[in-house]
């Protein structure tokens, strides 16, 4: 049930909310919205609609599948005990598969595996095939230095191309 | 050196893997160029990438400072853009602090005179930046011939001293001149071109009775040849530098006798005395010989002289004399002592030698020393070519599939000599085999191998599994062919079209037979005797009498002389209907005027 308190209109349940001193809006001009509580988690899960769209095996999974029959995909130590900056780890990860997405512009078949041994960045990708392999060998020589002067330390690039994204189910 | 997987820097997948050599090249060179192009990125926006929490710190994934802090009139600011290597800057800059009235110390003039002559007075051309206007006019059409030869080489090897103005100049200003600022100035005009005046400043510098040193005399020594025309002036000229040096106690090191040796190629025939008394005093005084100075002699004794019996006695007794050892790279011309030896070796066509040659490079580290891509090529390409002539053939096919693709590429001459050596040991069932070989090195379009493969494919009748073989490969041959992926225009032959019919008449497939048939008229060719022979060969053992009389009228449309041989074979082996009996009879008569006359 929503609740709104618009300010045209009910300058009389203004008053009394004034008046019983609850609820302070200031000049009521602003206005607050809140929703009841929904228990229902929604990360990562793709919603069922009609069988028209199609799903890798990675998306057709929720987190829950994460160790029993999905992979992790991003591999790092920073979440054991006493091992820091693992907040540091994520952020560069996040911004690394931006860059990735950006740089190989829908070339991704699935998403990106990240995985840091001693102090190197290893990429695992599995690319489509639409790239000419000259200019694919271009991009993995430019990412490959530009990431390597980002996070200072050696950023290696591991391609496997399929000629199609593999389609796991119909959404 | 590892031949069992593609160097590391191609990526480990089929599509991304090169199969020739043109693609090994390029996606090496197209992996290059996306990492200048992400260093001019991270050097021109160097603000994001300064954060620095490596710990050690890491001096190489920092971005350069290329744009210049100091913009003062300073001795430090000169140090600086000497540090950066712009020349025009730094020589700009000198001439401002002169006339300030600054004195500049004698260090940074000697680093100034260094940076000018090294460059010739032009600016080097920087990893990822476009080339300049001057330079690329100057290079012309030969650059975008050659743009790798030139990307490896930086400087401009055409640069001409003549247009170095500032150079001489400053020396000139120079209130006093020592060692250091001859030396930079000789050499410099060794390295651009202007060998005459090296030699002019040399006796210059010894009338201010001033000493010079090992580069001066190295320089020299590699600029004799091009001042004297004929060879004796030529080592007489080695010489009489070597009896300076030894006046003025100079010591000499490995580059002069490099040097030395290089230059005595330009003079025979007095260069094999010399080159050997050369070798015994490099020995005498303790200096190693590098690989360039054996590539020298080599040179020296094997010019212009092939053919001739104990030319590779030279070979051998180095050969004896290196085997075992390992090499590092001291001299630019190391590089070329493998290629010149295996070369030496096919064109004496001795394999032992080769061998020999081979176990050298594969001692430790020495295979650095085989130098680029291309030169390394050429290596493998020589001693594959040596063994499918010489070595069985298994032992050539275990070589080739060892090395083919990680380490060599070979050339489509040398797929002949493979497809020859096949031949000569009799293994033509190997052949469609190579065929697929043929195929990953994008030669199926080669009209000469096309040629060979099906020509050796039809020599002689084999069991009936090597023939179903050779026919589905003939099928093949056809299907990639047609698909024509690289745009070139196939042209069948008589001989290669009638081949590959045959094969499928041999193995049985008559319909695609029939189907190709069909391609001699739509190519405008026309087939071989034998092949209709043996089809209507086929035609009787399979009791098809239809398809005999059109081969009979295909064989009379094309004015074949075995016509009228043909038809009254048909006559007599088929049971004909009458109407094909009156057409063959007429046919069989049609040509038989001819065959009187003859």
């Amino acid at each position: 049930m929503a609740v709104s308190l618009g300010s045209a209109g009910s300058m009389r349940l203004l008053r009394s909310i004034i008046r019983s001193g609850s609820l302070c809006s200031s000049s009521g001009s602003r206005s607050l919205h809140v929703t009841a509580v929904c228990c229902k988690s929604s990360a990562g899960r793709f919603r069922r609609g009609k069988g028209d769209t199609p799903v890798t095996y990675e998306q057709a999974h929720a987190p829950h599948y994460i160790g029993h029959r999905k992979g992790w995909l991003s591999q790092n130590t920073s979440n054991l005990k006493g091992v820091k900056d693992a907040a540091d780890r994520t952020v560069e990860d996040m911004f690394i598969r931006r860059f990735i997405a950006g740089t190989f512009h829908s070339c991704l078949a699935d998403e990106l595996v990240i995985k840091r041994r001693g102090n190197m960045i290893i990429l695992c990708a599995i690319m489509l095939q639409k790239l000419l392999p000259i200019k694919m060998y271009f991009l993995i020589g430019y990412t490959e230095t530009l990431l390597s002067h980002l996070y200072k330390c050696p950023v290696k690039l591991e391609i496997q191309t399929i000629e199609n994204k593999v389609i796991y189910k119909w959404f | 050196m590892d031949f069992t997987a593609l160097p590391h820097k191609y990526q480990d997948d089929p599509y991304l893997s090169p199969k020739t050599f043109t693609e090994s090249v390029i996606f090496s060179l197209s992996l290059n160029s996306g990492s200048t192009a992400a260093k001019y990125f991270i050097n021109s926006n160097s603000k994001f990438f300064t954060k620095d929490f490596s710990e050690p710190h890491i001096p190489c994934l920092m971005p350069e400072n290329v744009s210049l802090r100091l913009e003062e009139v300073s001795e430090e600011a000169l140090k600086e853009r000497i540090h950066v290597r712009k020349v025009k800057a730094a020589v700009d800059l000198y001439d401002q602090l002169l006339q300030a009235g600054t004195a500049v110390s004698m260090e940074t003039t000697h680093d100034l005179l260094d940076l000018i002559c090294l460059y010739c007075d032009k600016d080097p051309v920087q990893e990822g930046q476009p080339v300049s206007e001057d330079l690329s006019k100057e290079r012309g059409k030969e650059a975008q011939k050659s743009r790798w030869h030139t990307l490896l080489s930086k400087q401009s090897l055409n640069s001409s001293w003549k247009k170095n103005k500032n150079a001489e100049r400053i020396f000139n200003l120079l209130p006093e001149r020592d060692t250091r600022c001859y030396s930079a100035l000789i050499r410099g005009m060794v390295m651009h071109g202007a060998p005459a005046k090296a030699f002019s400043f040399y006796t210059d510098m010894l009338n201010h009775r001033l000493k010079p040193d090992i580069h001066i005399f190295n320089a020299l020594i590699s600029a004799a040849p091009h001042v004297n025309t004929n060879s004796q002036d030529r080592s007489e000229a080695i010489i009489k530098l070597l009896k300076e040096m030894n006046q003025q106690n100079v010591q000499p090191n490995l580059q002069t006798f490099n040097n030395v040796l290089r230059s005595l190629k330009y003079c025979p025939p007095y260069n094999r005395s010399l080159s050997l008394t050369t070798m015994a005093e490099m020995k005498a005084l303790g200096i190693a010989p590098s690989l360039a100075s054996y590539n020298h002699i080599l040179s020296i004794f094997t010019k212009q002289v092939s053919g001739k019996p104990g030319i590779t006695d030279v070979l051998e007794e180095i050969m004896s004399e290196l085997a075992g050892k390992s090499f590092t790279c001291q001299d630019p011309d190391d590089v070329s002592f493998f290629l010149n030896a295996m070369k030496l070796c096919w064109a004496e066509k001795d394999l032992e030698l080769a061998y020999k040659v081979q176990s050298l490079v594969e001692v430790g580290e020495n295979w650095r020393l085989l130098g680029h891509h291309y030169m390394q090529n050429v290596y493998y390409g020589c001693f594959f070519r040596l063994q499918c002539m010489m070595e069985h053939i298994d032992v050539v096919l275990k070589w080739f599939r060892q090395h083919y693709p990680s380490l060599y590429y070979p050339t489509h001459g040398e797929i002949l000599y493979l497809l020859r050596a096949l031949e000569m040991d009799g293994r033509l069932d190997l052949l469609p085999s190579v065929w697929k070989d043929i195929c990953s090195l994008q030669y199926e379009f080669k009209e000469t191998i096309i040629e060979e493969l099906l020509s050796l494919m039809t020599q002689e009748k084999h069991s009936l599994e090597v023939q179903k073989s050779f026919g589905e490969c003939a099928l093949d041959v056809k299907k990639m062919i047609d698909q024509n992926v690289h745009g070139v225009d196939f042209k069948w032959s008589n001989s290669a079209l009638s081949n590959l019919i045959l094969l499928l008449v041999r193995a049985d497939m008559t319909q695609q037979a029939w189907n190709m048939l069909q391609l001699f008229k739509s190519k405008n060719r026309v087939p071989r005797e034998d092949l209709i022979e043996e089809f209507l060969m086929v035609c009787r053992s399979s009791g098809s009498p239809d398809g005999a009389v059109k081969l009979v009228q295909l064989s009379s449309a094309f004015g074949l002389s075995a016509t009228p041989r043909l038809a009254k074979f048909t006559l007599a082996k088929f049971k004909l209907t009458d109407e094909q009996r009156s057409e063959l009879s007429e046919l069989e008569s049609a040509e038989s005027p001819e065959k009187e006359t003859l």
